[in-house]
């Protein structure tokens, strides 16, 4: 079952879509139609992160949101979160303290730790951020470097 | 740290690097597998009938694989699918390619497999419950057996002052890499490429050979940036099923495994049993006794290689000089057992640690001190008769030691501060080979492996090269080849890649460099530099540019290429001393102390970790930022290991928690502050004296966090994880 043409705002671009099947999901969506594939595909249930993206600036788990729930809105995916000033900002921080050993979860951290200063605001409490961020796994860093990270981001924000 | 000592991060925080789980190819199908609905029983019929009446299916399954191969078999032990009998529950069948992933699930779904069961054997204690005590050796279910013994053991544990028994059990671990295993299989004519994600090209293409019985000069593989490793990409997994479905289809295809699929298949850890006997007469050690019963699922008899080497890690790194040490690997209807970083040791170090620190206190003596006068140190032999050198652990402990009564003095009531040691074995002698090409504008090393994120390849080969040559990094370029082109190497396993690859490099720029000096008359000696926008080479105070050394065919190619190999010696053990079994030697011995401070919840039994140090024998820290970032990294694996990771397996050889919910990795909130410090000088096998850090950081972890969760409680857990269950249930058996 699909439907006819579906509109979505991607990196800023509008985007039009043919006959996306309506159980599809947003994470599939971006990285085989789309082909944005920095949005990384993990467990696909939600319990990884690693598909995080933004819908409407909010943090997403893109591989439970269906891409016909979200029609009309605004897509941001790691490629395109770089024109976001605290989009570079943070991933500037991950590069400068090495907060990246296999990369696979970084994109999904990125966009999750810019949602949540886009949200809240850098005055956000730093224990607060740290709690938000545990709903992305790591397997390589221990998370040390990416709190470091969220530190630096912090120093720097304006 | 700047970008240029990790030159992957730009890329990576840009989300700019294809993955294995990134790769497409023009007209690409896409794969699934269909599995057995048993563990255990046989194979009456595999119908693909339903799945090929689908539109655009392609299927196969052993049956069709005879034509498929034209004739060819491959290693009859191994086959791609099985024939008669399936071995573990969600063995793959068959297999489906489709258009599209939905349609090639439902596809798989529709494939008709029907198993007559037999009984399945899951539990290793139940098949033998006589277990110590008889003689298992005759058993189907043994995959091996191995036993070793030195001096009068009988008489020791009669005559000594005092003897401590105790039975530990360690649980089933996953690697747990976020990227699942992937590839992308194109077959044309004869030639048979996969691209992959995977810790060792050369090990699939060895695999892909056997299984399908293509020679191997027929197969390419070609890496991809690796989304984790931790030991399960080590062999071939995926690859052998797309191959088979893109020679049927005509196509590409590709095949990933589901996150459910990675557990339900996954080759890992299983559970074992541990019976420790420790005699010991005025404060001294005088005789052990281990038994170990390893559940090594449906590895191949004879080709067991867990049950032999783990077990010389139950002694730990201690002086024993009477001991017996006998070892069963038990087949059970469960996945192979597959490598997880430092396979075993992390749950041998816990098993050891916590026995030794459990007879100290019996005896009524200091743990700490205990261990500290039984340690190895320098000169001393292993049980099986290993020299001993170089190792920095006494050293580690040492420090370790200051940290830990530190924190005793400084913790809050109520908090426990713990201490453990593991050694580790690292260049080992799995070889590598690799060119180095020197160009007027930068040096390239060209080798086989792809960057699994440790750094070891990425930043670890160009230090090595910084430091030969005294050419900065940013003049040096990590090139990776596929199969066909890259020269030879093992793997990035075994903590060996700085090690032994690493070893190949400088063995290749030392040839470069010996060059470069001949062809100078002879100055030594020569190394480089970047001068006024080219590479010089270097001689006392004489600079000219690598390009004057250039011959006329170098010239043209603009590069001077010098090749190194590195095939390391095995270390030797005491055959006299082995009964049975194949034991397996160390090379290169590296240890490290680690000390956790935890609070338990006595009512829960759920235990925080509250600070954590870690004190390492690396022999030279070969970069700093990717050195810590293994130490942190491996800790919280190990943090997982030790308190929550547990897969758990029915009696029937069902695994009952395959996902990330069900099966608990640690969480950014649950993992506190390391400490990284370094013990350098202890110089090991590598390059300049380089030592492996990828593995060494998980191992003594459980065995810190037992420690700590009895300082802080007064609970002995002898089971792994400590899960709040096992703990509340210690404490009230206090």
């Amino acid at each position: 079952m699909t439907s006819p043409v579906l509109r979505l705002t991607v990196n800023g671009r509008p985007t039009a879509l043919d006959s996306v099947p309506v159980a599809e999901r947003l994470l599939d969506t971006v990285r085989w139609r789309l082909g944005l594939k920095g949005t990384k595909e993990g467990c696909r249930t939600g319990g990884c992160g690693a598909c995080t993206l933004l819908v409407d600036g909010r943090p997403t788990l893109s591989c439970l949101t269906l891409t016909h729930e979200v029609e009309g809105s605004g897509i941001t995916t790691v490629e395109g979160v770089s024109e976001d000033p605290v989009g570079a900002r943070v991933q500037a921080a991950f590069e400068a303290v090495g907060a990246v050993q296999c990369g696979y979860c970084t994109p999904g951290f990125v966009m999750t730790l810019t949602g949540l200063l886009k949200e809240r605001g850098s005055a956000e409490a730093f224990e607060e951020l740290l709690n938000d961020l545990a709903g992305n796994l790591c397997r390589c860093t221990g998370y040390a470097s990416i709190v470091r990270a969220v530190a630096a981001v912090r120093e720097k924000s304006p | 740290m700047t970008a240029s000592m990790r030159p992957d991060a730009r890329a990576k925080v840009l989300g700019q690097l294809a993955f294995g789980a990134d790769l497409e190819a023009p007209g690409m199908l896409w794969g699934a597998l269909v599995t057995a609905p048993a563990a255990h029983g046989h194979l009456r019929s595999v119908d693909l009938a339903p799945a090929r009446a689908l539109p655009g299916v392609v299927a196969v399954a052993a049956a069709d694989l005879g034509p498929l191969l034209s004739g060819r078999s491959g290693d009859p032990e191994r086959p791609a699918f099985p024939r008669e009998t399936v071995t573990y529950r969600n063995q793959p069948v068959a297999a489906v390619a489709a258009p599209t992933l939905p349609l090639a699930r439902e596809a798989a779904a529709a494939v008709r497999v029907v198993v007559e069961p037999i009984p399945a054997v899951s539990d290793v204690e139940a098949v033998f419950p006589d277990w110590p005590g008889s003689d298992l050796g005759a058993s189907p279910h043994v995959a091996a057996h191995v036993l070793a013994r030195r001096g009068e053991v009988d008489r020791a544990f009669r005559e000594a002052g005092t003897v401590v028994r105790e039975t530990y059990r360690t649980s089933s671990v996953h690697p747990v890499a976020l990227e699942p295993h992937v590839c992308v299989a194109e077959v044309h004519d004869d030639r048979w490429t996969v691209r992959t994600s995977t810790q060792s090209p050369f090990g699939v293409r060895e695999d892909v050979s056997s299984i399908l019985g293509v020679p191997e000069e027929s197969v390419v593989v070609d890496g991809a940036w690796v989304g984790g490793g931790f030991g399960g990409k080590g062999a071939s997994f995926v690859e052998p099923y797309a191959l088979l479905l893109s020679r049927a289809a005509g196509r590409p295809v590709r095949l990933a495994l589901s996150y459910r699929e990675e557990f339900l298949l996954g080759r890992t850890t299983l559970p074992a049993v541990v019976r420790m006997e420790t005699a010991v007469t005025s404060g001294r050690i005088v005789a052990r006794r281990v038994r170990l019963l390893l559940d090594v699922g449906t590895s191949l008899p004879g080709r067991d290689f867990a049950t032999g080497y783990a077990i010389g890690f139950l002694l730990g790194p201690y002086r024993c000089p009477t001991f017996e040490i006998e070892g069963y690997g038990v087949r059970t209807n469960k996945p192979p057992f597959g490598p997880h970083r430092a396979p075993f040791a992390p749950q041998c170090a816990f098993v050891v640690e916590s026995h030794l620190e459990h007879v100290a206190r019996e005896v009524g003596v200091d743990p700490l001190a205990f261990k500290a006068d039984h340690l190895w140190h320098d000169g001393d032999t292993t049980a099986l008769g290993q020299r001993v050198a170089h190792f920095g652990l006494p050293t580690a402990l040492e420090a370790a030691r200051g940290v830990a009564e530190e924190w005793r003095r400084t913790a809050p009531a109520g908090h426990g501060v713990g201490v453990g040691l593991g050694f580790w074995s690292t260049n080992t002698p799995a070889g590598g080979e690799a060119r180095v090409r020197l160009t007027p504008k930068e040096l390239v090393v060209v080798q086989g492996e792809r960057e699994i994120g440790t750094g070891s390849v990425l930043v670890g080969l160009a230090a090595v090269a910084e430091r030969r040559t005294g050419l900065p990094r940013d003049r040096i370029r990590i090139e990776y080849a596929d199969t066909a082109h890259a020269p030879y190497d093992a793997g990035v396993f075994g903590s060996r890649t700085v090690g032994a690859l690493g070893s190949a490099v400088d063995q290749a720029l030392r040839n470069l460099l010996a060059t470069l000096a001949e062809r100078w008359g002879g100055r030594s000696p020569v190394t480089l530099g970047w001068e006024n926008g080219a590479i010089v080479a270097r001689a006392g105070t004489a600079r000219r540019p690598v390009s004057e050394f250039f011959n006329a065919a170098e010239s043209e190619a603009g590069a001077l290429v010098a090749e190194g190999k590195h095939y390391g010696q095995p270390g030797t053990i005491d055959e006299s001393l082995v009964v049975a079994g194949t034991f397996y030697p160390y090379t290169d011995f590296t240890g490290a102390a680690h000390v956790a401070e935890v609070t338990v919840d006595r009512e829960t039994g759920s235990v925080r970790v509250v600070r954590y140090a870690a004190f390492h024998d690396v022999g030279w820290v070969v970069d700093p930022l990717s050195a810590r970032a293994q130490v942190e990294g491996g800790v919280a694996m190990g943090l997982g290991t030790a308190l929550t990771e547990e897969a758990l397996w029915s009696d029937d050889g069902r695994l009952l928690n395959p996902g990330l919910v069900d099966y608990r990795i640690p969480t950014l909130d649950e993992v506190p502050p390391v400490d990284v410090t370094f013990v350098e000088g202890f110089l090991g096998a590598g390059p300049f004296g380089a030592k492996g850090l990828g593995e060494p950081p998980i191992i003594p972890v459980p065995a810190a966090i037992a420690s700590a969760v009895r300082a802080a409680s007064g609970a002995h857990v002898t089971e792994l994880p400590l899960a709040p269950e096992r703990v509340a249930r210690a404490l009230k058996s206090r």
